[in-house]
């Protein structure tokens, strides 16, 4: 019978489907203000669709998620053998700021192979959100490689544009001042993810840095749980970015006079807003942590990040020391 | 030790409606049908009534086993686009006529009621759901290209604009349907004008609010959006603005949203339909709510597909 | 910050001098990245040596293309790393990051709607966020890229950032007309830019005139002049001087001055301290005015109101 007003959760049982492949990309910037901004200002900069909810948690740490919108798609998909495949469906992106301080802003799509060999009404497509169906068959190892390696021009899916736009509409916000506390590169995740075989164990994975700004992680996993997948993508994406961002800071505080005792003051606000954003596996499903974990071991994000704060810490403690006995000096000898 | 830590406000969450499992229509008549008085009314209302008998709705509930289907009927007044007489008349004349003609309306709605109704903007969040049809070569490069205030399902004949210096002008190409079987049959559609800054929404696009509003899938912040009001006084205001923009006229009637609608109307209306269908398919429903009432469904052991064109059907009236 | 460079004409040694400017900020410690706008002809890529992109990138990511929305990010070639000079290779300590922003080869100027605008104000934030200069080198004259930066610096989102023009010139008395008419003529910069919605008296504050390949009268190369010359010379200079004033490109709204070299005379290229020193075939007096033009462009004194 009809129910009264009561709420669901997501509860979506699909098989693990082998044929499947999940491609995204996160991009991470500072948010363009000159302070952390209070949950509220960040769910009205998220209310990307009007009617639907921005979500909101405070704990273990700040984090505002927006709606999901979705764009259409009609075109080749990148394949790193180069066969044309072509698809349509629909993409999913949304933006997140995280801390008051941190945006990002991700696209994503499930790619499987369609039942027919032409294109359906439209309304096929948007019954089935963020899944793109190819005609004719596909390879996932080479869908998910011709993603990895796609070049910033090509004529095929663009989940970079789509990523990249959504920042820029979040970063655009009129309810930002637009004066940054300080300068960081934005960085960008892209990512696949296939399902688990037998051959394959689960959850394995592959992380790289391609360049100061561009990584990749390749990862294998259950595709019905594909919103989870994301959410684990856009923490990792966030930690490197933080560990990215606090090594170009040091690099830019050392660049000039490297023991100055003001230069390291150069260092306070990335001391006040980023040192207390890392939270690894916030918000992750308990049953991706493994990933984490895995990848924690190999990449070391934590370790690295710990080093990097202690040494600022002792630096800032060290300068404040420099700078007292400076002052007291000065004051003495007048 | 098993644990649990959850914020409400951090999850996911959306209202589920009462659901029919058929929602009938019984027209949709302009201002000036209804001005025509009441023989014109019994008239239409003769004509309906042979297709709306009960065997044929219970059919067309498509209920499986012996269960006994929930259908419920509903009416739309069109107090949009012109100023009507007032209901305190209209509404006893068209619940009379159309009872002569053994039919029986459970739920009055006023199209304004499909703009903005219980404080919510309808209209607005429909239009802030479209997603359009992408044409080929869409690769998200690009937002979807359009035209404020139009929505089409193909790409539009190219306009001979400026282009970047010293390259060639494009030859002027016809305007195709995405998915076309060989030829097209393009259609670009008005969802509103403006004059003095008031935008005045069309008929297609309120009749395709009225749709998803008739399948129970439109949310507002999670919540359900239209409630039909009881309305147990035997008379009936003198402004339609005084009336709620849905009334459930009979007490016991079945839920008014339903897993399908059937809509019975005058075969001039096919050119609206067929806009309404082209922008139903363009509607991103939330997720959640389409995925809450596929398995509603299913709990009732009726396989509903997750197209929304699917869920709709029509009778055209002959003249 | 983001500095706007132009000109009236072509070949006044805006690009040149921009390059260069960039180049002297870098080495100054600051990040900069050098967005080439001079859409007819992107050449930013041949000054600072960096192959493959001599006449704007071949890879389809250049500015043209981001501009019209046929990529979503325009390529970033760090200099540091692609120049083909020697000397340029490796970030010298205490550098900072040197990045070129190129221009598409074959790209031409093209027109400007209401969402390039847009594709521009996300690009100026952006970069804006990354860089702590951000130097456009723009097409001469009232050009589209021209337009599409006054709109684009008009737009609300740009406000909290300092926007600066430089408007670069020869010292001849043609130059000095079409520098002054550039800015304060009919369909000039102020005219255009107030219509676009920018502040008359801000935007006025906000330009500079930089003159280009100035011979110095003072150098020990004039000491080979006849009399009759160096008068002669000398005279002209005075009669530029009063021109410039009278069409408001005197002291006050000068920002600097670079002689005449003869490095630059023959070849478009950065002048490195190595040319000056080691080689010695550029003039210290060239080197030592980027040097002084660089710190002036970030030096508020040199920006106050006039
Ligand atoms: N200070 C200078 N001394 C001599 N020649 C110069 C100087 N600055 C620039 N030039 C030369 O002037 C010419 C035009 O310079 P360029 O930067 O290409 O001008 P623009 O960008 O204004 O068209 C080039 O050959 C350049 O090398
Ligand atoms: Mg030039």
């Amino acid at each position: 019978m009809t129910s009264g007003t009561s709420s669901v959760h997501r509860a979506t049982t699909h098989r693990p489907d082998p044929g499947l492949v999940a491609l995204g990309e996160v991009r991470t910037g500072l948010l363009q203000h000159s302070a952390a901004i209070p949950h509220q200002l960040a769910e009205r900069i998220l209310q990307l669709v009007p009617g639907e909810r921005v979500r909101l948690s405070q704990r273990p740490i700040a984090h505002a998620l927006s709606p999901e919108l979705m764009a259409g798609v009609d075109c080749r998909l990148a394949a790193a053998s180069g066969t044309h495949i072509d698809g349509t469906g629909t993409v999913l992106t949304r933006a997140s700021i995280t801390g008051g301080t941190v945006v990002q802003a991700s696209a994503r799509a499930v790619v499987g192979p369609a039942r027919a060999d032409h294109r359906l009404p439209w309304s096929h497509y948007m019954a089935r959100p963020g899944m793109i169906e190819t005609r004719g068959k596909i390879e996932v190892d080479d869908l998910a490689a011709g993603f990895i390696g796609q070049p910033t021009s090509s004529s095929a899916l663009d989940l970079s544009a789509l990523s990249r736009r959504m920042m820029d509409v979040i970063q655009g916000s009129s309810q930002l001042d637009h004066a940054p506390r300080m300068r960081t590169k934005r960085t960008r995740l892209r990512w696949t993810a296939r399902t688990v075989t037998a051959e394959q164990p689960h959850g394995l994975v592959e992380f790289a840095i391609e360049d100061d700004v561009l990584r990749t992680l390749q990862l294998r996993t259950k595709i019905d749980r594909i919103a989870m997948v994301a959410s684990l993508c856009e923490n990792l994406a966030l930690h490197d970015w933080l560990l990215s961002t606090l090594l170009e800071l040091i690099e830019r505080e050392q660049r000039g006079a490297p023991h100055a005792p003001q230069a390291v003051l150069r260092l306070r606000p990335a001391i006040d807003s980023l040192l207390h954003l890392w939270m690894p596996a916030a918000h992750i499903d308990e049953s991706l942590h493994p990933v984490w974990e895995a990848l924690e071991r190999r990449a070391g994000f934590t370790r690295q990040w710990e080093q990097l704060r202690d040494r600022i810490r002792d630096q800032v403690t060290l300068s404040a020391v420099t700078l007292m006995s400076v002052v007291t000096e000065g004051s003495a000898s007048e | 030790m098993e644990s649990s830590f959850r914020e409400a406000t951090a999850e996911e969450r959306v209202a589920s409606v009462p659901l029919s499992h058929l929602s009938v229509e019984l027209g949709h008549l302009y201002a000036e049908d209804i001005s025509a008085g009441r023989d014109s009314l019994a008239a239409y209302f003769q004509r309906v009534a042979p297709w709306a008998a009960e065997a044929r709705l219970t059919a067309l509930a498509r209920v499986s086993g012996q269960r006994r289907p929930r259908v419920s009927t509903c009416f739309l007044v069109d107090d949009y686009f012109a100023r009507l007489g007032s209901p305190a008349t209209i509404i006893p004349d068209l619940l009379e006529t159309a009872a002569d003609s053994g039919l029986h309306i459970d739920y009055l709605a006023r199209e304004s009621g499909c703009v903005d109704a219980d404080q919510v903007p309808l209209a607005q969040l429909v239009e802030g759901h479209l997603v359009p049809d992408p044409a080929p070569n869409s690769t998200g490069l690009r937002p979807a290209v359009s035209e404020a205030g139009w929505l089409c399902n193909g790409q539009r004949s190219p306009v001979n604009g400026p282009s970047e210096a010293m390259r060639p002008v494009l030859p002027w190409a016809p305007a195709v349907e995405n998915g076309r079987r060989r030829h097209s049959i393009f259609l670009d559609i008005e969802l509103w004008d403006q004059t003095d800054g008031r935008r005045t929404w069309s008929c297609p696009f309120l009749a395709a609010v009225w749709q998803l509003l008739r399948l129970g899938l439109l949310r507002y912040q999670g919540r359900d959006v239209v409630v039909p009001k009881a309305w147990d006084h035997d008379t009936y205001p003198q402004e339609w603005d005084d009336l709620p923009a849905i009334l459930q006229l009979s007490p016991r009637a079945a839920p008014f949203s339903a897993y399908r609608t059937f809509s019975i109307l005058d075969g001039r209306f096919l050119p609206v339909e067929h806009a309404v269908r082209t922008i139903l398919a363009q509607v991103a429903v939330e997720p959640l709510v389409l995925e809450q009432i596929v398995e509603r469904s299913n709990g009732e052991g009726m396989r509903l597909a997750p197209e929304i064109s699917s869920r709709i059907a029509y009778l055209f009236l002959p003249e | 910050m983001i500095i706007l460079s132009t000109s009236d004409k072509g070949g006044t040694g805006r690009s040149v001098t921009s390059c260069n400017l960039a180049y002297r900020r870098a080495l100054q410690g600051s990040d900069v990245a050098y967005l080439d706008f001079d859409f007819g002809s992107p050449t930013a890529g041949a000054i600072l040596s960096v192959s493959g992109a001599e006449r704007g990138t071949t890879s389809g990511a250049g500015l043209h293309h981001y501009l019209q929305d046929r990529v979503a990010e325009p390529e970033q070639i760090d200099v540091w790393s692609a120049s083909e000079r020697e000397g340029l290779r490796g970030r010298p300590m205490g550098a900072g990051r040197l990045v070129l922003v190129p221009g598409d080869q074959g790209g031409g100027e093209f027109p400007v709607g209401t969402e390039m605008v847009d594709r521009c104000i996300q690009l100026f934030l952006s970069m804006e966020a990354e860089f702590e200069l951000v130097l456009v080198d723009l097409s001469a004259g009232r050009s589209q890229a021209a337009d599409l930066i006054l709109s684009a610096t008009a737009a609300r989102q740009l406000q909290a950032i300092t926007v600066r023009w430089l408007v670069f010139h020869r010292w001849t008395r043609q130059h000095i007309i079409a520098a002054s008419g550039l800015v304060f003529g009919e369909r000039g910069l102020i005219e255009a830019g107030t219509e676009r919605g920018h502040d008359r008296a801000d935007l006025e504050n906000s330009i500079r005139f930089v003159r280009t390949a100035v011979l110095d009268l003072s150098s020990p190369e004039m000491a080979g002049l006849r009399p009759p010359q160096a008068a002669w010379l000398q005279s002209c200079n005075r009669e530029l001087q009063e021109l410039a004033t009278k069409t408001k490109l005197g002291r006050t709204t000068m920002l600097g001055s670079i002689p005449l070299d003869p490095v630059l005379q023959w070849r478009e290229q950065l002048i490195s301290d190595n040319d000056v020193v080691f080689s010695q075939i550029a003039n210290p007096q060239t080197s030592q005015a980027y040097e002084d033009l660089a710190k002036r462009l970030v030096h508020d004194e040199a920006w106050m109101s006039l």
